[in-house]
This record gives C-alpha cells, sequence and structure tokens, in this order.
C-alpha cells in the first residue's frame, strides 16, 4: 500500500451544468411531496370508509370549512418562514369578529364594518412585529402575552355577552354574502376568498422582492443583514399580514354566523399553525411554500372530513389532529434522512 | 484496555481500517470505494480539496452518517451501527469537529464530563464532576477553571475541551477535522504539543487539514481523497508537498502561488478609501489609506481589531469616531445597506453564519444583491435570475451540479467562490474580505488568489484580513499589521517577511526596542 495509488479520476462534474431535473425528480425532491403523497392517501382512505366522501358537495362543505383557518395559515406561514412564530392569531380572529360585529351593531355601512375589522387585525399584528423586533424577544414570548391581551381587549370590546346580528336588516343581509355566499350558485364565497388570497401569498412569497427577502432573513439574519436587508422590517411586515389576514378570517366568521363572544377562535391559531407545520414549513424557519401550507390545509380539512363522516366525536378528532402534526414531522424527516437531501 | 499481545506490534495492527466504502446522496458520489487504513497509535493525514469526501469521511467514522456500501473495523471489530454514541461508546471513536459543539452557557467541567458524570445517572456528584475535569484538562496543560461557562473562553480553549470530552469517554481513535483552521499560530503549537502528548498516551489519530506544513510535521502517514476516491497514500517520510498537492488536485499548481512582490503603481490622485483616526468597537484611531487596484493586507491576531475594521468599514457594527472616504467624498456606512449602495463589498471571515443563506439555492445566494435589475411588475423574473447566476457562478468556476441545487451541499470552498460571484453582481469599488480563503482548498485558493489580482487590475481597491500569514504576503501589495486594536505598522509586500509580520502583531519588536 506503500505506493502511489493514484488513477484516472473521472472527469468532474461540469461546471454550473446548466440541465434542470425533471419535473418529476423536481416533484419528489419537493418538500411539498411527502404531505401531498399523505394528502393522497388520505383521500383514498376517505373514499373507502367514509360513507358520502366522494361527491362535489361534501368537497365544497370541506373548502367551506376550511377557508377561515387557511386564511389564517397564509399569514402564519410568513411568520414562520422568518423563524418567527405567531401565537395570537386566534385571539386576533376573535377581535377582529368583535370590532366588525360592534361596527355593524352601530349600523355601520357593511364594507366599512368588515374593513375596520381587518384593521383590528393588521394593527394588532403590527403591534406584535414591532414589539418583536422593538424589544428584541422572541416572538414566541411576545405573542404568548398578546394572546392572552387581545383576547382580554375582546372580551372587554365584547363586554362579555355574545353580538348577534338581525338578518333582517339590508345591511347584515348583505354582509352576510360574504360568509354564507355562493358564486354562481355553486363555489362557497369564503373558499372563493381563500383561494384569491393564497394565490396572492403564493406570488408574492415566491415572486417578489419581498419574498426573496422573507427566505434569506428566515435562513439566517445575520447574513441577510449583511446583504443590506432592513431584517426587522421584512419581520413586522409578516407579522402584519400575519395579523391582517387573521383579522379578516373573524370578519368572515362573524359574517357566516351572525354571532360572535368574546371567546370566538380560542384555539384556532394551533390550528393554523399545525397546518403549516403539516405543510413542510421548518420552525427553524427559511423554509416553506404556499402550495404546503394550502396541503395542510387540505389535509385537517380532510381528515376531520372524514372523522365526522363517520361519526367520530370531535374530542377524538382534537386528538387527531394533534397526532397528524407529529407524523407528519418525523415521516417528512424520515424521508429527507433517507434520501440525503436537507 | 489494550492488551500486551497487541502492543507487541503496534505498527502493524490497524486501529482503523476501511474496505470499499462508498456513500452516495441520490446522484452524487461523496465517496467511492474508499479503502484505506490507519495504523494503530499513528497520526494519519487524509488530505483532499473541499468536496473530495473527507468530511463525509469523517463523519462516517463519527457514526454521523452511514456508508451506502462497504465496512468500517476499528481494532478489528466491524461497526455494525453508525451512531455517534455506538462508536464513541463501544469503539472508542470520538471525533473533534470543526464547528465546536458545545453547551455554551454550561460550565467547562459539565461539557467534558456529559453523558459520563460520575455519580447517580439522576444526581451526578457536582465536586467529582469538577476533580475529574479538572484532572483531564491538567493532562492537556489546559488553565482554565471548571466552573466556568464555556461562553467565556476563546476558540482554541473550546476546543480543548472538545479534546478533553473525548478523554473522558476513553476515545481510542481522535479524529480532528481541521482543527488549526480556527486557531493562532501560538495556539496551534499548543494543539501540536497536545497532540504529541496524547500519541504519548497511545491515542490514535485521524487529521484532516489542508495545511502542509502541519501535515508534514505531524503525520506518519498520508492519504489524499479526489472527487470521492482514494487516489494517494505515502509514509510521509517519503513523499514531498508538491507530490501530495499534484494528487490533491490533479495537476501541478506550483505557479499559482507565484508570491506578488511587483507593487501596483499606487496613484498618487485620490484613494480609494482613506481612513483617518477612525475608531470603534475594538479598534482605535486607525489611518490607513488604500489606492484603487491595490490590495492591502491586514495581519494581526484574531483579537487585534482587524475583523472589526472591516465590519466597521462595511456599517455592520457602528463607528463611533474619525473620518473615512471613499475616492473623496465622505463615506459613513450606518447600515451594510449604505455600504453596499456606495458599491462597498463586504465577504465575512464567518462564511456559515453570516455569509451563506443556508435554506436557499446557489442561484439565489448569488443573486440576492442584483434582484432589482430583473423586476418586472414588482415580480421577480425567475428565468433571467437563473440565467444570471448561471453566467456569474460558470466565470468564478463554482462546482455545481446546478444553481438550483442548496448552496449547503457545495463544499467550503464553492460556497466561498458563490459569494464572492454574489458581490461581484454590484462591481464593487472596495472588497473588504475576512478570511476568505478560511476552509478552502488549493486549487479554489489559487483560483481565488487569481481573482483577486484580476480585480485589482480593473482598479478595484480590496483589504484583505487574514490570520494566513503566507497568503497575505502572496495577495497583498502593503501590509498592515494590527495589534491591540491600532495599526502598528504597514510593510511594502516586497520587504514583508512572515517574521517581520509576527514580530509586529506580537509586539515582538517593542520587547526588542526595550531591551
Amino acid at each position: 500500500m506503500a505506493q502511489m495509488t493514484a488513477q484516472a479520476a473521472p472527469p468532474t462534474a461540469s461546471v454550473a451544468d446548466p440541465r434542470s431535473p425533471s419535473p418529476l425528480q423536481r416533484f419528489l425532491h419537493a418538500r411539498e411531496a411527502s404531505t401531498f403523497l399523505a394528502l393522497v392517501v388520505l383521500f383514498a382512505l376517505g373514499t373507502l370508509i367514509a360513507p358520502g366522501f366522494v361527491g362535489t358537495n361534501n368537497f365544497l362543505t370541506v373548502g367551506q370549512q376550511i377557508a377561515q383557518i387557511g386564511i389564517m395559515a397564509i399569514g402564519v406561514t410568513f411568520v414562520i418562514i422568518n423563524a418567527e412564530i405567531d401565537l395570537s392569531v386566534g385571539s386576533i380572529y376573535g377581535l377582529g369578529a368583535v370590532v366588525a360585529g360592534l361596527l355593524m351593531t352601530s349600523d355601520v355601512a357593511w364594507p366599512l364594518a368588515a374593513l375596520g375589522g381587518i384593521a383590528a387585525g393588521a394593527v394588532a399584528g403590527l403591534l406584535n412585529g414591532l414589539m418583536t423586533v422593538g424589544f428584541g424577544i422572541p416572538s414566541f414570548i411576545v405573542t404568548l402575552g398578546t394572546l392572552s391581551v387581545y383576547r382580554g381587549v375582546t372580551l372587554l370590546l365584547s363586554g362579555g355577552s355574545p353580538i348577534s346580528l338581525s338578518s333582517s336588516d339590508p345591511n347584515v343581509a348583505e354582509f352576510n354574502l360574504l360568509g354564507q355566499g355562493k358564486l354562481f350558485g355553486l363555489l362557497p364565497m369564503q373558499l372563493v376568498i381563500f383561494a384569491l388570497v393564497a394565490v396572492l401569498g403564493a406570488i408574492v412569497l415566491s415572486r417578489s422582492r419581498y419574498g426573496f427577502n422573507t427566505y434569506a432573513v428566515g435562513g439566517s439574519a445575520e447574513a441577510a443583514r449583511l446583504c443590506g436587508i432592513n431584517t426587522g422590517r421584512v419581520k413586522v411586515a409578516a407579522f402584519t399580514l400575519s395579523g391582517t389576514l387573521a383579522g379578516l378570517a373573524g370578519v368572515l366568521g362573524l359574517s357566516f354566523l351572525s354571532y360572535v363572544q368574546g371567546v370566538t377562535g380560542t384555539g384556532m391559531e394551533l390550528v393554523a399553525i399545525s397546518a403549516v407545520i403539516i405543510g413542510g414549513a421548518a420552525l427553524f424557519g427559511g423554509s416553506g411554500t404556499m402550495l404546503g401550507t394550502v396541503i395542510g390545509v387540505a389535509f385537517i380539512g380532510v381528515l376531520q372530513n372524514i372523522l365526522n363522516l363517520r361519526g367520530i366525536s370531535s374530542f377524538w378528532q382534537t386528538v387527531a389532529t394533534g397526532a397528524v402534526i407529529i407524523l407528519a414531522v418525523a415521516a417528512d424527516n424520515w424521508l429527507r434522512r433517507r434520501s440525503g437531501r436537507r | 484496555m489494550t492488551s500486551p499481545a497487541t502492543i507487541a506490534a503496534p505498527t502493524t495492527a490497524a486501529a482503523v481500517e476501511v474496505t470499499g466504502l462508498s456513500r452516495h446522496f441520490g446522484a452524487v458520489r461523496a465517496l467511492q470505494d474508499v479503502t484505506l487504513s490507519v495504523p494503530a497509535g499513528s497520526l494519519t493525514a487524509v488530505m483532499g480539496e473541499n468536496g473530495a469526501g473527507k468530511s463525509t469521511l469523517m463523519k462516517i467514522l463519527a457514526g454521523l452518517d452511514s456508508p451506502t456500501t462497504g465496512t468500517v473495523r476499528v481494532d478489528g471489530n466491524e461497526v455494525r451501527r453508525f451512531d455517534p454514541a455506538n462508536l464513541l461508546s463501544r469503539h472508542r471513536v470520538a471525533l473533534v469537529p470543526q464547528e465546536l459543539a458545545l453547551a455554551q452557557d454550561r460550565t467547562v467541567a459539565e461539557n467534558v464530563m456529559l453523558g459520563v458524570e460520575p455519580g447517580s445517572r439522576a444526581f451526578p456528584h457536582r465536586r467529582r464532576i469538577d476533580e475529574r475535569a479538572a484532572e483531564l484538562l491538567d493532562r492537556l496543560a489546559v488553565r482554565v477553571d471548571p466552573r466556568r461557562a464555556v461562553r467565556h473562553l476563546d476558540a482554541a480553549t473550546q476546543q480543548l475541551v472538545v479534546i478533553a470530552r473525548s478523554l473522558a469517554r476513553e476515545a481510542r481513535l481522535m479524529i480532528l477535522d481541521e482543527p488549526t483552521s480556527i486557531l493562532s499560530p501560538a495556539e496551534s503549537d499548543r494543539l501540536f504539543e497536545v497532540i504529541h502528548s496524547l500519541r504519548a498516551d497511545g491515542v490514535t489519530m485521524l487529521y484532516v487539514s489542508h495545511r502542509m506544513p502541519e501535515v508534514f510535521a505531524l503525520s506518519q502517514h498520508i492519504h489524499v481523497l479526489r472527487d470521492g476516491r482514494h487516489v494517494g497514500h505515502w509514509p510521509t517520510a517519503e513523499v514531498t508537498p508538491d507530490t501530495v498537492v499534484a494528487a490533491m488536485v490533479g495537476r501541478e499548481l506550483a505557479a499559482e502561488f507565484a508570491r506578488h512582490d511587483t507593487p501596483t503603481p499606487v496613484a498618487t490622485a485620490t484613494p480609494r478609501l482613506r481612513m483617518r483616526g477612525v475608531s470603534g468597537a475594538g479598534f482605535t484611531d486607525v489611518d490607513l489609506d488604500i489606492a484603487p487596484g491595490e490590495v492591502v493586507g491586514v495581519a494581526g491576531l484574531p483579537d487585534s481589531g482587524r475583523i472589526e475594521l472591516l465590519r466597521g468599514i462595511f456599517g455592520a457594527d457602528p463607528v463611533s469616531g474619525g473620518e473615512l472616504t471613499l475616492d473623496g467624498t465622505a463615506f459613513t456606512a450606518r447600515t451594510p445597506r449604505d455600504a453596499i449602495k456606495a458599491r462597498v463589498a463586504y465577504l465575512p471571515g464567518e462564511r456559515r453564519q453570516q455569509g451563506i443563506l443556508p435554506t436557499m439555492s446557489v442561484a439565489d445566494n448569488v443573486n440576492i444583491l442584483a434582484l432589482n435589475r430583473r423586476q418586472r411588475f414588482g415580480l421577480l423574473r425567475r428565468r433571467a435570475l437563473r440565467r444570471d447566476a448561471d453566467t456569474r457562478a460558470r466565470e468564478l468556476r463554482v462546482k455545481t451540479s446546478s444553481t438550483a441545487q442548496g448552496i449547503t451541499q457545495l463544499s467550503g470552498g464553492n460556497q466561498q467562490k458563490a459569494l464572492l460571484a454574489r458581490w461581484l453582481s454590484i462591481e464593487p469599488r472596495l472588497m473588504l474580505l475576512d478570511e476568505p480563503t478560511r476552509g478552502v482548498d488549493v486549487g479554489a485558493k489559487a483560483e481565488i488568489y487569481r481573482l483577486f489580482r484580476s480585480l485589482a487590475d480593473e482598479g478595484v481597491a480590496i483589504l484583505v484580513s487574514s490570520s494566513d500569514l503566507p497568503e497575505l504576503l502572496t495577495v497583498s501589495d502593503r501590509i498592515a499589521v494590527m495589534a491591540a486594536g491600532r495599526v502598528v505598522g504597514v510593510i511594502p509586500a516586497a520587504e514583508a517577511t512572515e517574521e517581520k509580520v509576527m514580530a509586529l502583531a506580537t509586539g515582538a519588536h517593542t520587547m526588542k526596542e526595550k531591551a
């Protein structure tokens, strides 16, 4: 073994090879692939075991049910890719709904009332961002605090009593179309709004300068700063977006039920965050996609729907949703380790 | 542990035997059919360019990765389960990684004894932990309070803490992965003494490094990997550095490192960067001019303030006083954004933490500073950007299967080239480079030096801070030496020697003057 065993090595990989992997390879390597496959499996399962699962009506019902969570999850996606977290979206949902409700009961024109609810969410989100960046404390702490603060404000505003909108009021009737209306008499308006928000979110995230900066900041805030990115502004914008969309979801909730309480929206933050995580975003930041989040939201919706159709109690549904988060992340981890990709 | 029978034939017994080892990541062959052995009690060096497969091999030997095919035997026993705990406790193999993984807020003793605490498992015996750790640190001649938090130690001492931790686990084979890359020359010498004393105790060492002098001073055997294959093996006494380098790069390189001794004629006109009395955290009262087309090296110990000076000029950290002008106009970067707008580039020394955007592709990493040129209706033109990145990556010969690849999948040298491509996209007037070739292999190093030279020829002013003195002597027109935050001397490259620079950097010259 002492002698030189040099041998002609094959030519090294070509420099900056312009070839791209095939679409199939790209799909299999995409982070969404495993979640999507899981959704397909769940669909197959639903078809087999849940009576009435297959059918346009049922699918549209699922769409209706996931719309509000989905809208929230889109905002949360931006926050999580920034390597932050927003635990307060459930409370902001309640805040947006109650503010819109109070405006409606004060006979404010419905578009203004809706905007008021959304604006309340935007302000709440902006404050989350300013506190996180300004005080330099983890957003987990800030939004854990505002989870409680915003809920308290919501309870104070509602005075502890529920707000009901009377559908005999034409202003309310028009407002209700947002949550109860159907486009072309078929597509639930909420689902249409969710789809619009998702498409816009996807474009911003994958094609805009802001989206690019979001991945950069989430991946390494210091490297991004040294590239001239105002990291604080990127984060504050993400929190504001998250708050705004949670406010919008709350307004839709009010429009759907014509009814809101101070405690409305409690716990929704966990479902929204779960959807984002199931969709493949990493809590370390820097990765995740809008498509992944939408698939994650659909997964939770379909799972609950199947359990509903099988007549399984909602308590078990809560258990199942939690178990799925753990399984999803574990499976994704396992797959990535096996394929050697990071 | 070792029986007398095996001690009788220490040179023939192999502590580690690697046979037909391959590791594939999808289509990428990180290791291909590597066979080599590490004699017990030896210090065996593994060399190779970045991306040659050294890290993958070390990871497998430490149980951080598992091979696709092939076997590893340690002291004759085949390794069946590749995880760090198994390799450490069963086979007594310990890794001293490049990036030290210590619990920063725990004490030295807790870190050293982690997992092998004396006393009961639930309630370790505090005093005995401290005592045992102190013993081990003593053996390495490290003077540090075992009850101090690791956070307060410098990198060199932290590294010794990691070595002490391996000793606490009674490691018989230590893998040292580029141990001197984070050390100053004096600290490296201290490490070499530790290595000698450990070898005297019979510890076998596998040593990964790019640095020829230390490999030739320390090792008995040298193995070379290239493109995942084992391409050479010699007893150190029977080989020359030139032969090893040739095996590493697959070609002769000698000419690439020709020293740059002809100083660039310094125009008497306005300097590109002029500093007068510039102060900030870590540096004081710095006067220095850099002409267009000039390469100025900044030498000094890691704590001399040279790193902070570069960050200050770039606006990464605040400058508290003094005057800076860029091409004759006042220049104060309050943020990196200001500096970038003035076409000032900064390559940080901590590539992994501050340079790369770890979750993004090579293309995105290269493009981040040039996005506004490829926007339409507020949207990024992804395809045009991709082409831009391909072009830039090709110009700097970034070795990657595709620029859509994640940046972290590239070797250190190629990551660095990608970052240089990033900064060239702003067509810099002034480049501030901190440790531009840290963890970069010889081949890439030569390319990077050539790049500096051609940039300087185009009129770019370059300020290079480095702890690698031969590097500074190679690339610089002048060398500014810093010590304790001040510039203590500026030497033209033609007159500079390592001794002169070190004398200034360590303050040895002031000792002579006083004597």
